[in-house]
């Protein structure tokens, strides 16, 4: 199968022994929207969260202290760069481990947060996160096992699907799903952005949409049914 | 032509037409529930208003996010009008685009310190969950053509027929997230009149011009996917014709069906999703 078929026309590509680097404009498009959001990120003032109070007409104004503030934003552009990597790697366990160090650091984000509902679902997807990481790799080394290589480059080139890249496939689908937390996993994630805090709150859903996009195109890469 | 004067000739028609199409979306709605409605031409003069009503920005707001993220919504639907419309790319970047807007639904809402943006933004992570599933429909689209660069699924509708004869199922998957992005839809948590305007009500004066200029551009855009990926090859006039049709045809079911409970609205979609994948692959392999 042709890459070009996918993501447009073939821009440019980095060979790295079996791993080749690619991009076509699908992938520019995409490093470069998360590197936009990320230096948004890394330069914006957090947002002051005005709650209603209880047995009172005054507002409650919740704002992200100076030491939180620090780390949250740290972890938010380290979220940012494992994304854009995500983007345009060529490489499908390099790929692996840019979404788990995404799925680990986005509990990073919300924990250190003073909230009880959103600590509850931080906890939670985390769980979800680490079991997750069991198909994701295990999709990841089953597909090395059946085409003996990792590079997304060689893999497109491979002209049928064995069904063990199918099986493959279908694993790295449900850990992308679980890491990532779109549905049916979605309802602990969603909690989390309760918090106080944008825009480092952001980089959770930016880097889960955008890992979300790339996990299709690979899979379209690997299981052909043309 | 040049290509910067058919950009800005492309984004003009695609911002009148979409404008157009809202406010038409607004008067069927109106005359179904037995109201007169505004003027078509109302969602277009309220866009035009607000760039020249002045501007104000709340004390609680994330600056400089909370401006960058209208013009950043702005930036993406401009960007799929290139995509789309003038250059014929890959459906894969309007679906990247499609992202980037649900993103920004997102932070459009939580950077300004509204609790009403707040749960709009929440919000806007549960409907992402189901939306991007819908919008997946183009891998079938992908498993019949065996292309997602626009311009070849129309060379092969020319040689093979439309696909909505073909692959029926993944249309009317598009067709539920086209409803879904209509105004006052089933589906449309994000903007429930439960939380005033959604991730809008703290976005004023010249802002707010830009976030109506990008939903008239984007109702364009997602219109003319849809009959271009489904139904083309397409002249002007056919394009007009469907547009119209398919504004009337949400605006009939959204004016007879209320908002549903997020949680309901996940889940339907996320059904029709699955049933729509799963049925269209089962129909591929069969035939």
């Amino acid at each position: 199968m042709d890459i070009a078929s996918l993501g447009g026309d073939l821009l440019g590509t980095i060979p790295l022994g079996d791993i080749v680097l690619y991009l076509t404009p699908f992938h520019l498009f995409m490093f470069v929207v998360v590197l936009i959001f990320t230096g948004l990120i890394a330069i914006s003032r957090s947002e002051t969260q005005v709650e209603a109070s209880f047995k009172t007409l005054k507002d409650n104004k919740v704002s992200v202290g100076l030491e939180e503030f620090k780390i949250r934003r740290f972890l938010a552009i380290v979220c940012g760069l494992a994304t854009a990597g995500a983007m345009i790697t060529g490489d499908l366990f390099n790929f692996t481990l840019f979404v788990t160090l995404i799925g680990i650091i986005n509990v990073g984000i919300v924990s250190a947060v003073k909230q009880i509902d959103v600590l509850d679902a931080a906890y939670n997807y985390g769980i979800i996160a680490m079991i997750a990481s069991l198909p994701l790799f295990g999709g990841a080394s089953i597909i090395l096992a059946s085409t003996g290589t990792l590079s997304l480059f060689e893999i497109a080139k491979i002209a049928t699907t064995a069904p063990m890249m199918t099986f493959g496939a279908i694993l790295l689908l449900i850990g992308i799903a679980g890491e990532t937390g779109t549905a049916p996993f979605f309802a602990s994630k969603a909690e989390m952005f309760r918090t106080p805090g944008s825009p480092f709150i952001l980089i959770i859903h930016l880097s889960s949409l955008m890992v979300i996009i790339r996990a299709i195109e690979i899979l379209l890469i690997i299981v052909k049914v043309i | 032509m040049n290509l910067m004067a058919n950009i800005i000739m492309n984004v003009a028609i695609a911002f009148l037409l979409g404008s157009l199409l809202l406010g038409l979306h607004r008067k069927i709605m109106a005359r179904i529930q037995l109201r007169p409605g505004p003027p078509i031409i109302q969602h277009f003069l309220h866009s035009l208003k607000f760039f020249f009503k002045e501007s104000t920005f709340p004390k609680t707001a994330s600056m400089p996010f909370y401006i960058a993220i209208a013009c950043i919504y702005c930036a993406v639907w401009i960007t799929a009008v290139i995509v789309g419309p003038i250059t014929y790319g890959s459906l894969f970047v309007i679906f990247a685009i499609y992202a980037v807007y649900k993103i920004v639904e997102h932070n459009a809402g939580s950077s300004s310190g509204s609790p009403y943006g707040k749960v709009s933004c929440v919000r806007a992570v549960f409907s992402a969950a189901a939306e991007l599933p819908l919008f997946a429909v183009l891998a079938i689209v992908f498993f019949q053509t065996g292309t997602m660069n626009i311009g070849d699924i129309i060379a092969y509708q020319s040689a093979h027929g439309p696909l909505v004869y073909s692959i029926p199922l993944a249309a009317l998957m598009f067709f539920i997230l086209i409803l879904s992005k209509s105004p006052y839809s089933p589906f449309s948590i994000t903007k429930g009149k439960d939380i005033i305007s959604g991730f809008e009500t703290e976005h004023f004066g010249v802002l707010r011009g830009y976030m109506m200029l990008s939903e008239s551009i984007s109702w364009y855009i997602l219109l003319w996917v849809f009959l271009t990926v489904f139904f083309g090859p397409l002249s002007f006039s056919w394009y007009l014709i469907g547009m119209v049709t398919i504004t009337t045809l949400t605006a009939i079911i959204n004016a007879t069906t209320p908002i549903l409970n997020p949680n309901h609205s996940v889940m339907s979609q996320i059904s029709i999703a699955i049933l729509g994948i799963g049925g269209s692959i089962l129909i591929m392999l069969l035939v």
